[in-house]
Order: structure tokens, then C-alpha cells, then sequence
């Protein structure tokens, strides 16, 4: 396998990587507000979140994507490939985010509440000073976790016409038919990415305040 | 404040419409024209039709279009998916048509618009370098042989296993890289695929893979594809037409010994496949 | 386009046929990589660092690269070191091994998050290692590992999808076979999008199960 094949997927990951980036930090938005209307107790609220969540989580990205960037013309509304891209996967990562911060959140000790409005906290400030750093804290690991499945999972993406590290190693594969190797090198490629991420993941936590006893 | 907000809603409407109404006015034909620009889906890990050579989208349908843009005063821009994607895209309107390209069957004429023929897509047989059980067609009666799924491949290979005295234990692949992925590991005895692709697969990798000469079974041809609706007619005559001109004056044979080796005497069109 | 139901009636015993595999291949998965995910966390707590490292480097390499990859060169790439497995055995080893590494870091998080307080008073009080994984690490942090235990569950499920590339016939290479067979796209994609849609809801109105009656259990004790 000589260095431009490598090279050549080297240039796919900026795809990857850029798109998943994109996806993760729209997708967390989504999920703030999604676990928030979870968390309110109104069904006017909680119900539709709980449905967003259950369809994203539930059907398969593949289909997801599919569903963007092939029935969407059908009513009308023509998407370019890097949009159906990007929606696909912040919608799908917003779902499993979702669902990681209502964990965090339900497992933040209530003692701590308690306390914090013993001590005077009103409710709201015993929720933005407590309960949310709290849970965020708790859950930052979940986070990372779930960046790296979105890198790995962006490998979907190419359904939409986009050819990032995984289609660039396949369409490489059935150019030169040496599959082994340039699959073993989109791995490495992939492994170093989130290596990376997880690092960074790992220095983060360690530097937040530790999580109260 | 109502009635504003409702005349400008009808004028919205009437604006929406009256785009959709002039974007349908003219066919698919004239509508690439204006925008100077061919949309082809394909899939780019198809070689030597399409793939990626040296960091570049190569091969013959690369050669081919570029001629076709040039007749119709266009210029190609290539839409890359995998297979899977590729004819739900076209119905879905993502692009003009096909490059692929596709082998010209009975059921899928029923489905899509075929171009003149641009290659033979008659079934040969690939195995593993230096393997002597394998000589000639028949000899993979009762054998394992890997084919991709849902291709008009497995139709005659199917087709020709029930010629054989003794079946053929037929393999099905998502993709025909697969199969080869399988033929180099050795689970598999061979690969049956159209002879052009199988041909390029044997001489990038000689020391793994061989092809077993004569193909077997009917004659059956490689073209491109399009949409039936009559919004499209037009584009697909005017791209028949300029096929039909570049096998006239011997450029497409001459893409044929750039990219096969050799050149194929194909029909003009194909109205009854065997298959 | 056309949307034709017969064409899923007509296919329907190969399409359960399908969604069978599919569910077998998931729910021994699911098992199997949290029986040795948790195996590997308790070995990197307990084992030291001869244990913990290359255990890390094992679980690195798993989460780090994407399934696909490693079930291709698992399968296409094994008979050359002479391991070659059947697409079935093959599909169940990796996706097994590829739950594990996801579930160990789960535990390991897990135990991370149970104040030490709680161990040293174990501890102090004479209770083994045994008795404070099972009595102690292990309650107390079902709770917090609930959630992100259903949340991989699922991803297993759609990992499953996978195994087509290696020729496993499960749902999704039945579906999409039949699909393109028949030019039937869009119905081939509804009625994937609908039998994985029902199995996440399935496994998720469960993992809610667990999680109230727990909740419930954890109070009456306070």
C-alpha cells in the first residue's frame, strides 16, 4: 500500500472529523433542551421529547439518513448531501445525549438538594448551582463516550454522497483490492482520532472539581 | 393586519407555485442545459468503470461522460454514493441519471431507461492464482462461488448452475469486494462477475487472482441508466445519440482498449436481453 | 413512487427468518458483552497495573475503531493468521468482544462514581473483595450504569446491521436484498426503520422498568 492511499484517507478523515464536531455540539444543544422537557413534568412538554428520543434512538441512522436525502425531495424540499449529513447525525446524537443527561440528572443525590435548600438555596438556584453542574459533571464521561460513536458512526454519512474515511476506504478497496490493508489503515486512522478525543475527554474531567460526597 | 398577513400569504403562494410551474415548463434536457452542468450518480469503487486512481474519480465512465458533456455543451458533476444509494437517488430526482453502469436485464428495462450498450457484461469466472481444479466453466460445478446480491450476476449464475451435473453452491455478497476479500481468504473457489471488471481485478493483483477464459452462459450488456418519465425523454435521446456518435467514429472502442485491453462489438441497443 | 405492501407479504417468512438472527445474534451480544465487560472492569480494579494495562490498550483499540472495520478484518483478515470462522460465529465473537470493551468502561464509571466512604466503611466493617463488589459496587451503581447498559444495548442491536458485510443473513441483508430485488426502496426501508424502531422500544421500556423498580428498592432502604 504505498503513503498517497494513505494519504488519500488521511484527507477523508477532515470529513469525519469536521462533521461529527458539527454534530456533537448541535446535537448537545438539542439535548439540553430535550432532557429539560423530559424533566419538567409537563406532558405538553415531556411527551413529544420522548417521542423525538424514541424515533431517533430506535430507527437506524442508515434509514434516518436515507429518509432525509431521498423522501424529503418527494415533498419538496431538496437537501444538499452535507446537510442531510449534518441533520442526520445531530438529531441521532441529540436523542442518545438526551437520554445520557436525564441519566445524570435523575442520579444526582437528592440529599445534596435537600441540603442546598436548608442552607437557604431557593429552588431555582439549588437547580443552576446543584443539580445542574452536578449531573453535567456525572454525565461528562457519557459525553465522551458518545463522541466517539458519533465519529465511528459518521462513517454512515456516505449514503448521502459524502465521502468521508470508511467510503473513501471502501471505494479505495475496490480500486486496488487490497482491502486488509487499507481497512487495517482506516482503522489506525480512526483509532488515533479517538484517542485523541478521549485524552482530551480524560484531562477535561480530571480537571473539573471532583463530585461532592 | 389579517387580511395583509393573508394576501401575503397567497402571494407566496402564488410565487411557490408559479416556480414549481416553471421549473416543470421545460424537460430534464433543457434544464441541464441552462445550468450548464450533467448530475451522474455512481458509485466510484467500480473498476475500471469507476474508482478512485491515484487520489482521482477514474475510469471509463470518467472518459465516456466527459465526451457526452462535450456533445451536449455541459460540463459532468459526479455525485459519488455506494451502489445501495445510488438508484434511490435517481428516482428521488438527486441526479440526471446513472453512470454505474448497470447490466441490461429484462426486469430492471421494466423499471429504467437503459443507454446504448457500452461494454459487454457477459459472466466469466475469477480464482485464485495457480489453481488447477479450476480450468474452464464447468469446473465449478459443486464448488463455492461468490457473487454479489441482487445483481443480474447471480441471475445467470444461478441460470448456469442448473446446466451443471452438479450445483453450484452460490455465495451471496453484499459487494463483489467482498467476494474477492473471500476468494483471497480462501472460503470461496471463485468470484462469478462480468468479465471487463473481473479483468481489471486480475491484472492489479496478478500473484492472487486469475480468470477462468471462456465466459459461460448468454451474451449480455453494460448501460447506463436513466429515469422512463416522459420529463426525461428527451436528455436520454439526446445522450443515446451521442453514444451512438462516439461508437461511430471509434472513440468508444478506443476508451474500450484504454480501460479492457480490448474493444466489444456491442449492439446499437439491446430490446431483449436474455436475462 | 409506489408503496406496495405485497411485496413484504409475499417475503415474509424470509424476513422473520431475518429479524430472528437478528435478535438472537443482539441478545447474546448484549449478554455476553456485559458478563465479560464487567470481568474487565473488575480486572483493571482489582488486578494491577499488569492486568490494567494491556486490558486498557485492548479496550482503546475496541472503542477506538469503528465495527465495521474490525468485523471485516476479523473475518476477511483471519484465515490468514488461520483463524477462520463461519459469518455466524465470527458475527456473535466480534460483536461480543466489541460490547465488552463499551461495557467495561460503563462499570468502570460506575464504580468510579461510588463515594470511597462507602468502600472503606465496607471495609472496616470486615466485609472480602467479593463481598463489596457483590454487596456494595454493584448496587449501588446499577442506578447510575442503567441508563448508558440499555443506551449500548441499542447501539449493539444497530451494530447488528453490520454483519451483512460478512454475509451473516440477518435483517438487514434480507431486507435490502429483497429490496433491490424488487426495486421496493422505500418499502424496504419503512419496514426496516419499523422492526428496529419496535426492538429499541422494546428493550427500552424495559431498561424504565428496571430503573423505577430500583429507584423504588433504593428509597424504601433510606
Amino acid at each position: 500500500m504505498s503513503l498517497k492511499l494513505f494519504e488519500l484517507l488521511l484527507k477523508a478523515s477532515l470529513y469525519t472529523i469536521g462533521i461529527s464536531l458539527i454534530s456533537i455540539l448541535i446535537g448537545f444543544a438539542i439535548a439540553i433542551l430535550l432532557s429539560g422537557a423530559m424533566l419538567s413534568g409537563r406532558k405538553f412538554f415531556s411527551a413529544p421529547a420522548q417521542i423525538f428520543i424514541s424515533f431517533f434512538r430506535g430507527v437506524p441512522l442508515l434509514v434516518q439518513l436515507l429518509l432525509i436525502y431521498n423522501l424529503l425531495p418527494v415533498i419538496g424540499i431538496n437537501v444538499p448531501s452535507i446537510v442531510a449529513a449534518i441533520v442526520g447525525l445531530s438529531l441521532c446524537t441529540a436523542a442518545y445525549q438526551a437520554e445520557n443527561l436525564r441519566g445524570g440528572f435523575a442520579s444526582v443525590p437528592r440529599g445534596l438538594i435537600e441540603s442546598a435548600e436548608m442552607v437557604g438555596f431557593t429552588p431555582g438556584q439549588a437547580f443552576r448551582r446543584i443539580k445542574v453542574p452536578i449531573a453535567l459533571r456525572l454525565t461528562f464521561p457519557a459525553l465522551v463516550n458518545e463522541a466517539i460513536l458519533i465519529l465511528k458512526a459518521s462513517s454512515l454519512v456516505s449514503v448521502v454522497g459524502i465521502v468521508e474515511l470508511t467510503r473513501m476506504a471502501q471505494d479505495l478497496a475496490g480500486s486496488t483490492f487490497l482491502p486488509l490493508e487499507i481497512f487495517a489503515s482506516a482503522g489506525l486512522i480512526y483509532l488515533v482520532i479517538n484517542l485523541v478525543v478521549a485524552r482530551a475527554g480524560g484531562l477535561i474531567e480530571r480537571s473539573l472539581p471532583g463530585i461532592p460526597r | 393586519m389579517r387580511a395583509g398577513f393573508l394576501v401575503r400569504g397567497l402571494a407566496t403562494a402564488a410565487l411557490l407555485l408559479g416556480t414549481t410551474f416553471s421549473a416543470h415548463a421545460e424537460d430534464a434536457l433543457a434544464r441541464v442545459k441552462a445550468a450548464g452542468s450533467l448530475k451522474v450518480g455512481t458509485e466510484t469503487a467500480f473498476a475500471p468503470f469507476d474508482f478512485i486512481d491515484a487520489g482521482e474519480h477514474a475510469g471509463l465512465n470518467v472518459d465516456v461522460f466527459a465526451e457526452i458533456g462535450k456533445e451536449l455543451g455541459v460540463t459532468i458533476e459526479w455525485v459519488a454514493l455506494p451502489w445501495e444509494g445510488v438508484l434511490p437517488g435517481l428516482e428521488a430526482g438527486k441526479f440526471d441519471m446513472v453512470a454505474g453502469p448497470a447490466t441490461i436485464t429484462k426486469a430492471r428495462m421494466e423499471r429504467y431507461r437503459f443507454t446504448p450498450p457500452v461494454a459487454e457484461a457477459t459472466v466469466a469466472i475469477l480464482k485464485k492464482a495457480g489453481d488447477t481444479t479450476i480450468t474452464k466453466p464447468e469446473d465449478i460445478a459443486g464448488k463455492a462461488i461468490g457473487v454479489g446480491k441482487a445483481t443480474a450476476q447471480l441471475a445467470q449464475l444461478t441460470a448456469y448452475s442448473e446446466t451443471l451435473p452438479t450445483k453450484v453452491d452460490v455465495r451471496e455478497y453484499p459487494a463483489f469486494t467482498e467476494s474477492y476479500a473471500d476468494l483471497a481468504a480462501g472460503r470461496i473457489a471463485g468470484v462469478a462477475n462480468s468479465l471487463p471488471n473481473i479483468a481489471f481485478v486480475a491484472s492489479q493483483r496478478k500473484d492472487t487472482f486469475e480468470v477462468v477464459l471462456p465466459p459461460f452462459g448468454q451474451k449480455s450488456y453494460f448501460g447506463f441508466i436513466g429515469t422512463k418519465d416522459a420529463d426525461h425523454a428527451p436528455l436520454m435521446v439526446a445522450i443515446d445519440a451521442a453514444l451512438l456518435k462516439m461508437k461511430g467514429d471509434g472513440r468508444l472502442a478506443e476508451m474500450q482498449k484504454k480501460w479492457f485491453g480490448a474493444s466489444f462489438d456491442t449492439p446499437d441497443s439491446v430490446p431483449d436481453p436474455a436475462f | 413512487m409506489i408503496f406496495d405492501v405485497n411485496v413484504i407479504f409475499d417475503q415474509l417468512p424470509a424476513i422473520l427468518r431475518g429479524a430472528g438472527v437478528t435478535i438472537l445474534l443482539w441478545i447474546a451480544a448484549t449478554i455476553g458483552g456485559a458478563f465479560f465487560g464487567f470481568l474487565v472492569a473488575v480486572g483493571r480494579r482489582y488486578g494491577g497495573r499488569l492486568v490494567n494495562l494491556p486490558l486498557g490498550f485492548c479496550v482503546e483499540i475496541l472503542r477506538g475503531t469503528p465495527f465495521l472495520i474490525q468485523i471485516f478484518l476479523l473475518y476477511y483478515g483471519g484465515p490468514f493468521i488461520g483463524l477462520a470462522l463461519d459469518p455466524v460465529p465470527a458475527g456473535l465473537m466480534g460483536l461480543t468482544v466489541y460490547g465488552a470493551a463499551y461495557y467495561s468502561e460503563i462499570f468502570r464509571s460506575g464504580f468510579a462514581a461510588i463515594p470511597v466512604g462507602h468502600i472503606e466503611a465496607a471495609q472496616c466493617v470486615g466485609l472480602t473483595q467479593g463481598q463489596i463488589i457483590r454487596r456494595i459496587l454493584l448496587p449501588e451503581m446499577t442506578m447510575l450504569v442503567l441508563p448508558p447498559s440499555v443506551n449500548m444495548a441499542v447501539i449493539i442491536l444497530k451494530e447488528t446491521a453490520i454483519l451483512s458485510i460478512i454475509t451473516v443473513p440477518e435483517l438487514t441483508l434480507t431486507v435490502s436484498a429483497i429490496g433491490s430485488q424488487q426495486y421496493a426502496f422505500v418499502e424496504s426501508l419503512f419496514l426496516l426503520a419499523l422492526i428496529y424502531w419496535a426492538l429499541v422500544e422494546a428493550a427500552g421500556r424495559l431498561g424504565h422498568l428496571a430503573e423505577t423498580r430500583l429507584s423504588r428498592y433504593r428509597f424504601s432502604q433510606s
